[in-house]
């Protein structure tokens, strides 16, 4: 039927590319009001018009009227006699509307009734028209040739119009088979050239004049008319139109007359008849209707001995008169259609059968499915059925002209020359392989690499589309939009160029519609409202599309009230999402994204517009499945920014690969935001466990972990890294260790309480392959680790679908196959993050905050301290500030040797002076001319230590590592800016270098241990100052209790109250302060005589304040080991 | 045998049907030999987790990705013993193609139609619904798989 026809096809195309552009050419014509831009309204015309010139010529009368009055009023406007206000381009918009959606379903078109907008057009028409004018534009003439055939039905006002430029007019009669099919032309592409020199009024193809069975059959024709009127002389015509004189007639006033018909009859002059023969048998064609009207042609085809078979190419031909014929017969069931067919169809088949050999007579039996459709053909009413059925059947297939897509011709040029190229290398790939070459293999290999990765490109290119196909609709829909709304709109559209997959391009469509209808309906305040908040009464909504990131991102951004976040949240509280509490925790920026929520909807009254009930989330579902991600970015008051991100294309994606267990996995890109290995020795401390969850600390936000093998339940192994052999793995938890216990038979011995609590002390994990792979990534509101064995290459990956048993997957999207042959499956993340039951961004953003405020508090509760930093020739060093006396450079000729010591003369004494090395495994001094010294008092005596400079001061948190480098007058070391620091013990020093300075603790040590010992408690959570402190303490004699923090210290007190003489404390700890646990004592009756000495790094005074309304009793800074013991010894009554 | 009969889906068997006939465990059964699109010995399958427990997993044929189904698991009998007999056999399906893996491949016969009978509801431990029909031989039983069944989810 029909839409076999080619030509229908194309025109049908080329209609809607025209109908495509008149949108926003018509609301540029709106904008420009009175000073139109001609070339933009000629641009409209020539489209309305040539889509007219078409559907005359295809039959097709609903779309030619409608088309017809379009143009009537664009001629208007043009002509500058009409002013296009919006209401009129209302109306035409409307129109055209109209007219595409009946070319979206060309077969039902004829059937439509479009008078509700020929009648609108009509009336703008007459409006600007005098009375007599108007009468015109309703008024149909009929043109009668000299001959006495006529040509029905022509719109008097365009044949006046015509007159009134002094144009001519001609009606001009190309034969569809001498002057188009002979000299292989297209109608359409005929109009078209026409159209250069002046102006179709109308077109037809007369069936009148085809002739009737007993004509002499070779001089029949098939006269395709065309109204037309040019400026042209008529002795210029025959040249122009490339016809014989005798086709062309130029009207005249007397050749026309008042018609009686009105437009929708005009087909009815055309002729047809409806009692079909009943020789059905003898018809060769497949199709129903070719097969009606075969069946009348093959009597007489066999009466004339001349053509036996109907061959399939001339179906094609004989489809041209189809939609014609087809609407005839269910309208009008007339008469003698029949014949003209036959005709028709007689002449084509004598073209094309006479070059062949005559043939015998062939009778072709129908098939039975064709049968069942020409029976009916008998009654009227079965006539009906059966163009309705030809329609609903084929209008499901054909309805839209898919299928077809404009390619620049410099890009196919492109994609033959790479075809060559790949034949060529591959007939070197092939030679190198015969002659087990292995270079030219490997050379022709890279070539075929090289060239299959453009030939991807060019490829990719083709199914490129410019974004502006979707842009260009908003323009409208704001117009609209707005005007329904009384608001008054600007739409800037920036980059309208870049281009998408035509996959993606049609699939954003909807929820970009979604996300600019919100702008217009809820960002955009009402004029008189952004009028009294200071801002201009027109709105600006910025559609905008770039490149970034191989993405393409679109952003939509309005000036309108913006999002209150505040408003957002305490909808999400009245539906139920969240409670108060959870949103109270929630950031600016947290609330707003609330709206990304399923079931979220803030409209307060639900338009026409948006908020139907369905929210935001829909729009990012639909974006998830493209990989696209949404950010949302809003000042209240000041309007709001949504950003797209789109990937470019969907068939080949660029991905990770990564591997669990025995397979491969693909992870999409644009689902990656990074890779991270946390390396053995790091896993205890990074990775933790909240609730039962396990997150990782990634920048000081906590970030979930999903372990892929048992969100997946995949049998997790893992390699021995002694052996190599492959064991099924028994970790429960990520941060779990594998047992050292793991037998040679790959099952583990036991699993007992022994070995959890073993491992609790020390971290074990000593192996580079014990480090854990995270790759990060993120999917719509969810973003979380994926725990892998391990990362391998990206790669891009071809997306294949999988089948329908694993349908019911959802981890997966779709699989690839790899390098080797191997399928790999690619993973749907956010798929994923439901099945691990991953909370969303929000509630991941409020553990992350949780997390930093623990790292706060983690922060405090470290000691902080004030250091002296110094050098030690090559060595960091660092030395409590407040033992600190004075710093001092002397000149090294100053330095005096007395008895084998260093001395310098200070003050009016001797000041011995040390170096470090002279205690501890350091480097010597070196030789210099000035010498820095550090003076420290210990025991009220001075000593001074020779250093290198420079020397500074610093204020850091303490985290000492006491183990490592520690040795006799070091504590330990740590880490300062980026340098491995020895923390000097200058109490060792001395200790060591002069002992007889602490003869008196020994004396006092001794002393105790005759009188009885003095126990003290002494709290701190500080493994290093805890060990310092206790040293001093059991240095003197005294007998140290220790707690790791404040609950413990008050635990043990409790039970041990009756040893205990003395309670000393630090401040920061965890569990319980030093205030709160000195709070405690003092207010228990029966331990409220204890005294407490707090140990602080820093006292502030609002610290010393704090600490004598609880009642603390002194305050001592750590490491001033003299001071302390003094104290202790005040507080002891020693 | 028992006289209860399956209801049957699909197309009767025709005579002249040629029948490909396998083994399931001890179980022989046949498919019409115009449904398989090839039969093959590729067994680097890519396991799905959390697919169903009957499917293998899926493997790269020809740049097509196919699902393999252990067709003994599928029909409730026990998991296809690796073996070096086991193949693969391709059919196609709803546009699909998808690979029954069976231990062992044996004879194409051709079906009579006379020798037909209703398939038992509990063939050899067997679900009827998965049966055309049983055809019997000189030597054993053979079992008409209703492959659309067979392959339904």
């Amino acid at each position: 039927m029909i839409e076999d026809d080619e030509i229908l096809q194309m025109y049908i195309e080329e209609s809607l590319e025209h109908l495509s552009d008149i949108e926003s050419d018509l609301l540029t014509i709106e904008g420009d009001g009175e000073n139109i831009d001609i070339d933009i309204v000629n641009n409209v015309f020539r489209a309305a018009h040539s889509i007219k010139g078409g559907a005359g010529f295809m039959g097709l009368t609903t779309i030619k009227g409608l088309a017809h009055s379009l143009e009537n009023v664009l001629d208007l406007v043009r002509n500058k006699e009409l002013v296009p206000t919006p209401n009129r381009i209302s109306v035409l918009l409307k129109g055209f509307d109209k007219l595409e959606s009946l070319m979206n379903d060309i077969q039902a078109s004829n059937d439509e009734d479009v008078s509700e907008y020929v009648d609108a057009l009509a009336n703008i028409t007459k409006s600007s028209l005098t009375e007599e004018q108007q009468d015109m534009v309703t008024n149909l003439l009929d043109l009668t040739l000299a001959d006495g055939r006529v040509f029905p039905a022509v719109s008097q006002y365009s044949i006046e119009q015509a007159k009134d430029d002094g144009r001519y007019i001609y009606l001009v009669e190309y034969d569809l088979i001498q002057d188009i099919q002979r000299k292989s032309r297209n109608p359409i592409e005929l109009l078209e050239s026409l159209e250069k020199t002046g102006t179709i009024i109308d077109s037809r193809i007369d069936f009148d004049s085809v002739g009737t069975l007993g004509d002499n059959l070779l001089s029949t024709r098939i006269p395709f008319q065309i109204l037309f009127s040019s400026i042209l002389e008529p002795d210029m015509a025959g040249t122009l139109f490339d016809l014989e004189d005798q086709y062309i007639h130029v009207v005249t006033d007397e050749m026309l007359s008042i018609s009686n018909a009105t437009e929708d009859d005009a087909v009815a002059a055309m002729p047809l008849r409806t009692d079909i023969e009943p020789e059905l048998e003898t018809t060769p064609a497949k199709m129903a209707t070719i097969i009606e009207q075969e069946a009348v042609i093959s009597p007489k085809l066999v009466a004339t001995q001349k053509v036996t078979t109907v061959t399939p190419n001339i179906q094609k031909e004989q489809i041209k008169a189809n939609p014609v014929a087809i609407k005839n017969i269910s309208q009008e069931k007339e008469v003698a259609v029949k014949q003209n067919i036959a005709h028709v169809n007689k002449q084509k088949e004598t073209s094309k059968v006479e070059a062949q050999a005559k043939q015998q007579p062939v009778k072709v039996k129908p098939p039975v499915a064709a049968r069942k459709k020409i029976e009916p053909v008998a009654t009227e009413n079965d006539i009906n059925d059966f163009t309705n059925e030809g329609d609903s059947g084929n209008a499901m297939n054909m309805s839209k002209p898919v299928g077809s897509l404009r390619v620049n011709v410099n890009l196919l040029d492109t994609l033959m020359n790479l075809a060559g190229e790949l034949v060529l290398s591959r007939n070197q790939l092939i030679q190198g392989i015969n002659s087990s070459n292995a270079k030219a293999t490997e050379l022709s290999s890279q070539r075929i690499d090289m060239i299959t990765s453009e030939l991807q490109e060019a490829i990719m290119r083709t199914r490129m589309q410019p974004i502006a196909n979707v842009f260009n609709k908003f323009t409208r829909v704001v117009r609209d939009l707005s005007q329904e709304l009384g608001k008054s709109i600007d739409l800037v559209i920036e980059g309208k160029e870049v281009e998408l997959d035509k996959t993606i391009i049609e699939a954003i469509n909807d929820p970009l519609t979604h996300l600019v209808r919100n702008s217009v309906d809820h960002g955009i305040e009402l004029p008189q409202v952004r009028e009294a908040t200071g801002k201009k009464a027109t709105g600006k909504i910025v559609l905008k599309a770039f490149h970034d990131a191989g993405q393409v991102n679109i952003m939509i951004s309005d000036d309108g009230k913006g999002l209150d976040p505040d408003k957002i949240a305490a909808a999400a509280v009245k539906k139920g999402l969240m409670t108060e509490q959870q949103v109270s925790e929630l950031s600016a920026k947290e609330r707003i994204d609330l709206i990304l929520l399923p079931g979220f909807s803030t409209a307060e009254k639900v338009t026409d517009v948006s908020g139907r009930g369905v929210g935001m989330d829909v729009v990012v579902t639909n974006l998830a499945k493209l990989g696209g991600i949404i950010e949302i970015e809003s000042k209240t008051g000041k309007g709001t920014d949504i950003q797209i991100k789109l990937p470019l294309t969907l068939a080949i994606i660029p991905s990770q690969i990564i591997s669990v267990g025995n397979e491969k996995y693909a992870i999409p890109q644009v689902n990656l935001d990074e890779l991270l290995r946390i390396p053995a020795a790091q896993v205890k401390e990074r990775i933790e466990k909240v609730g039962d969850a396990d997150v990782v600390r990634l920048r000081g936000n906590l970030l979930p972990l999903l372990n892929l093998s048992q969100v997946l339940g995949i049998k997790k192994t893992f390699v021995h890294p002694d052996d190599g052999t492959e064991y099924p793995d028994q970790r429960e938890s990520i941060a779990d260790r594998r047992s050292s216990r793991t037998g040679q038979n790959g099952k583990r011995e036991s699993v007992n309480s022994e070995f959890v609590l073993e491992r609790k002390g020390q971290d074990r994990r000593y192996r580079a392959s014990s480090a854990i792979n995270i790759a990060v990534v993120s999917a719509g509101a969810h973003k979380y680790g994926l725990v892998v064995d391990e990362l391998r290459d990206s790669e891009e990956i071809v997306v294949k679908p999988l089948g329908r048993h694993l349908k019911k997957c959802g981890g997966y999207a779709g699989a690839t196959i790899m390098g080797d042959g191997r399928v790999a499956l690619i993973l749907d993340v956010s798929n994923l993050a439901q099945m691990g039951e991953l909370t969303t961004m929000a509630e991941a953003e409020r553990t992350a905050k949780a997390a930093r405020a623990a790292e706060e508090a983690r922060e405090k509760a470290l000691d902080k301290a004030s250091l002296l930093l110094f050098k030690n020739g090559p060595e960091h060093c660092a030395a409590p500030l407040n033992l600190v006396e004075r710093i001092e450079r002397i000149p090294v000729s100053s330095i005096e040797h007395v008895s084998g010591k260093k001395v310098v003369q200070y003050r009016g004494g001797a000041l011995p002076l040390y170096e470090l090395s002279q205690v501890s495994n350091v480097s010597k001094l070196p030789q210099t001319e000035q010498q820095e010294i550090i003076v420290f008092t210990v025991k009220g005596k001075e000593l001074g230590l020779m250093v290198t400079p420079p020397v500074d001061a610093v204020e850091i948190s303490l985290d000492i590592d006491d183990s490592t480098l520690k040795q006799v007058g070091i504590n330990g070391s740590m880490i300062i800016d980026g340098h491995t620091t020895l923390l000097v013990d200058i109490f060792d020093v001395v200790k060591t270098l002069n002992p007889s300075w602490f003869e008196n603790e020994k004396l006092a040590a001794a002393e105790m241990e005759e009188s009885g010992q003095k126990v003290i408690l002494f709290a701190e959570d500080s493994a290093f100052f805890r060990n310092q402190v206790k040293g001093f303490m059991t240095d003197e004699g005294y007998s140290v209790i220790t707690a790791e923090d404040g609950e413990i210290a008050w635990n043990l007190l409790k039970e041990r109250h009756t040893e205990i003489d003395l309670v000393v404390t630090d401040l920061e700890m965890p569990n319980m302060d030093g205030f709160e646990l000195t709070s405690r004592i003092k207010k228990d009756p029966a331990l409220s005589h204890f005294k407490v000495i707090a140990l602080t790094s820093l006292a502030s005074d609002a610290h010393v304040k704090k600490g004598k309304e609880v009642g603390i009793d002194e305050y001592e800074i750590k490491l001033d080991r003299e001071n302390l013991m003094k104290l202790i010894r005040r507080y002891l009554n020693l | 045998m028992a006289s209860k009969t399956a209801t049957n889906t699909g197309t009767p068997i025709e005579s002249n049907t040629e029948l490909a006939t396998f083994y399931i465990g001890k179980a022989l059964c046949g498919i019409d030999i115009l449904s398989i699109q090839e039969i093959n010995k590729h067994f680097e399958v890519t396991t799905v987790p959390q697919a169903p427990d009957y499917v293998v997993g899926v493997l790269n044929l020809r740049g097509r990705i196919v699902t393999i189904l252990d067709l003994g698991k599928k029909l409730g009998l026990s998991q296809i013993e690796k073996d070096k007999r086991n193949r693969n056999i391709i059919v196609r399906s709803q546009d699909e193609h998808i690979g029954l893996m069976v231990d062992a491949i044996s004879d194409v016969v051709t079906a009579e139609k006379d020798k037909i009978e209703p398939a038992p509801s509990n063939i050899s431990g067997l679900k009827g619904r998965f049966f055309k029909g049983v055809m019997k031989t000189k030597s054993s039983l053979i079992g008409i798989l209703d492959i659309e069944e067979v392959l339904k989810d």
